[in-house]
């Protein structure tokens, strides 16, 4: 080995140790919403008694104690502030973090694999928060997530809209003219499609961005590069080879962030979901209220009723707040001529893009 | 000249090369910049003054064909990232050299142009990849090469479906060697009578001196030229490549105010009949 790739290797693993201890505090975070903290006895002093008995010839005991120590020492503190736990779905750098970060600033943002994690964490009070993607500009509603609004009973209480700028990434090593193969979530790679051709890069799909960039990271397959936030390449230490390779110009998405209890203030955007029956007019005749009360709509969307084929769910996204009795009144109407009416939240309309 | 299917002139029919709103082959054009990518603060303080000074497009090597292999051989990709700031900076389009095959499509990924050097004219598989980028091409004369040769190279590129060359003359070797070269500025009337492609001047390599760079800079308006390309450096006495030969922005500023006012008296004689009649009242 050369002297300059022992240096690498030792920074890589630094790196990744870091990373790793960074995934441990998340866990002891969510310890707490047991009522549990990692201070009570039983576990810890397992803990380190099991580390210790670990056959590292390299590692001193005393040493191990030291460290194990001083990281329940820190996971301590962590518990004792006030953190918010804000859930995304993805790996650390997914857009839905860039979001969450933008939505609450100190929080600890914690990852789930699937959308479906970040709903029932919410509301089994496993995280404070939690922020879904609900619309992109290019490629329209996220489906899963719409869906998942539906059924689950949680208020949404913020919004905002996060510009994705794809990366093109690669390992300090790679060198980009050996780069074939480009890892991404089929989204990212779809909205890169002609970067893609013009640079005779092949795309392989992978379940998401910053998942590609971390696996990218950890297993550094040959001549293989990954379309990811400029925030996972912090993360994960990659090279940006090239920013900003999205074909459309702008490019954004719209997510929300979902709380088990409504928004305290007035806010002044409301979200509803609601059904109608199979009856000439019936949409219409929603509508008209809204036009009648002369409150503008900023979302409209149709999904199809999983339960009952054919027919179909509208979401509506409307400037106002619930808490007006204007809006109060509307929405009680709203109720009587539809099958079916759920209010999902009332909360500050977002001007900024993160 | 033979085989010049798509490089010969047609009267009248002149090929303009649109790069953002830059025309290349309507009125006169400038490039100017360093010589390569240094720094991010060299390339983005000369960004900015040349775009004061009037320029219309900004150069920087990123990949650099050197005479000694030990010489600087440019930042590469990190250096194409600098040029990148400095047009979202300054709005300036990047014209920059690409010097391998393979870095075809990544410098495409950069820059506005895709410069060939004089060195590369008769690199005939590079002269096919840039053929193939989708992004206008300068193709500098060869030191050695004859204008049939220099026309063969453009309809390489031609050939493969890329409509936007400009030709850029950079001085040819003579038995002189007080210059660097010489410039052969019959290049211009010469080029326009046997092609429609646009055609502009370098006259920083072409001479090697900066005392010469001003006069040559208005023989070429003078000759009937589309451009320029020059070479100017925020401090040139740092330079780690053609020192002795980088402009400093106060003298490009100068050498844009004579250009200028050589440009509008060219377009308008009159101007000078009326400045005499009005000094005789």
């Amino acid at each position: 080995m050369k002297l300059e790739e022992i240096r690498s290797k030792t920074e890589k693993i630094d790196r990744e140790l870091l990373v790793l201890l960074q995934e441990r505090m998340g866990l002891a975070l969510r310890l707490k919403k047991f009522n549990l903290t990692v201070t009570d006895p039983e576990p810890q002093v397992d803990l380190v008694a099991r580390a210790e008995r670990l056959n590292l010839d390299l590692i001193e005991r005393s040493f191990t104690r030291q460290l194990l120590n001083t990281i329940i020492e820190e996971s301590k503190r962590l518990q004792e502030e006030d953190r918010q736990l804000v859930a995304f779905q993805g790996e650390h750098g997914a857009y839905g973090e860039v979001a969450a970060r933008g939505l609450i600033p100190a929080g600890a943002y914690i990852p789930c694999l699937e959308f479906i994690d970040v709903f029932r964490g919410v509301e089994d009070g496993q995280f404070d928060l939690g922020v879904v993607p609900v619309e992109n500009s290019l490629e329209g509603a996220v489906t899963q997530v719409n869906d998942l609004f539906k059924t689950m009973n949680l208020k949404v209480i913020g919004e905002v809209k996060v510009t994705v700028n794809h990366c093109l990434l690669a390992t300090e090593m790679t060198d980009y003219r050996e780069i074939r193969l480009a890892y991404s979530h089929p989204q990212a790679l779809a909205q890169c499609r002609e970067f893609l051709s013009r640079n005779k890069l092949e795309p392989r799909p992978y379940y998401d961005t910053a998942g590609a960039a971390k696996m990218l990271a950890r297993e550094n397959p040959k001549a293989a590069a990954a379309i990811a936030s400029a925030l996972c390449a912090e993360l994960y230490n990659l090279e940006i080879i090239k920013e900003g390779i999205e074909d459309g110009p702008s490019n954004s998405t719209r997510f929300l962030l979902l709380s088990r209890e409504p928004y305290a203030g007035d806010g002044d955007k409301t979200s509803i979901i609601f059904a109608v029956s199979h009856q000439a007019g019936s949409l219409f005749g929603v509508l008209k209220l809204f036009a009648e009360a002369n409150v503008n709509l900023t979302r409209i969307a149709s999904m199809p009723l999983r339960t009952d084929p054919g027919n179909y769910s509208f979401f509506l996204d409307f400037e106002g707040s619930e808490k007006d009795k204007k809006i109060t009144r509307l929405l009680e109407q709203v109720e009587a001529q539809t099958i079916s009416m759920k209010y999902i939240g009332s909360y500050p309309a977002d001007s900024t893009t993160v | 000249m033979k085989n010049l299917k798509l490089a010969s002139g047609k009267k009248g029919d002149r090929t303009i090369v649109k790069v953002s709103n830059v025309e290349i082959g309507r009125g006169f054009v400038v490039i100017a910049g360093p010589c390569s990518v240094e720094s991010e603060s060299q390339v983005l303080e000369t960004a900015h003054a040349v775009k004061d000074a009037g320029a219309d497009m900004l150069r920087g090597g990123a990949f650099k064909p050197r005479t000694s292999p030990y010489a600087f051989q440019g930042l590469g990709l990190r250096g194409l990232k600098i040029l990148e700031k400095a047009r979202q900076e300054t709005g300036l389009p990047i014209v920059s050299e690409v010097v391998d095959p393979r870095d075809v499509s990544w410098v495409a990924e950069f820059a506005d142009v895709l410069q060939i050097g004089a060195r590369n004219m008769q690199n005939f598989s590079l002269l096919k990849e840039v053929g193939r980028a989708g992004r206008p091409v300068l193709l500098k004369r060869g030191m050695y090469s004859t204008f049939e040769e220099w026309l063969n190279c453009a309809e390489y590129v031609l050939s493969e479906g890329n409509p936007d060359v400009i030709l850029c003359e950079r001085g040819i070797r003579t038995f002189e060697k007080y210059t660097r070269n010489t410039l052969d500025l019959s290049a211009v009337p010469a080029i326009k009578e046997l092609t429609h492609l646009p055609i502009i001047i370098d006259p920083t390599h072409s001479t090697g001196r900066i005392s010469l760079i001003g006069p040559m800079s208005l023989a070429s308006v003078a000759a009937g030229s589309d451009g320029l390309i020059i070479e100017v450096h925020h401090k040139p006495e740092e330079a780690l490549c053609d020192a002795e030969q980088a402009l400093t922005p106060d003298m490009f500023i100068d050498i844009m105010r004579r250009i200028r006012a050589l440009k509008s008296f060219l377009d308008n004689p009159g101007i000078i009949e009326k400045n005499n009649s009005e000094a005789k009242k």
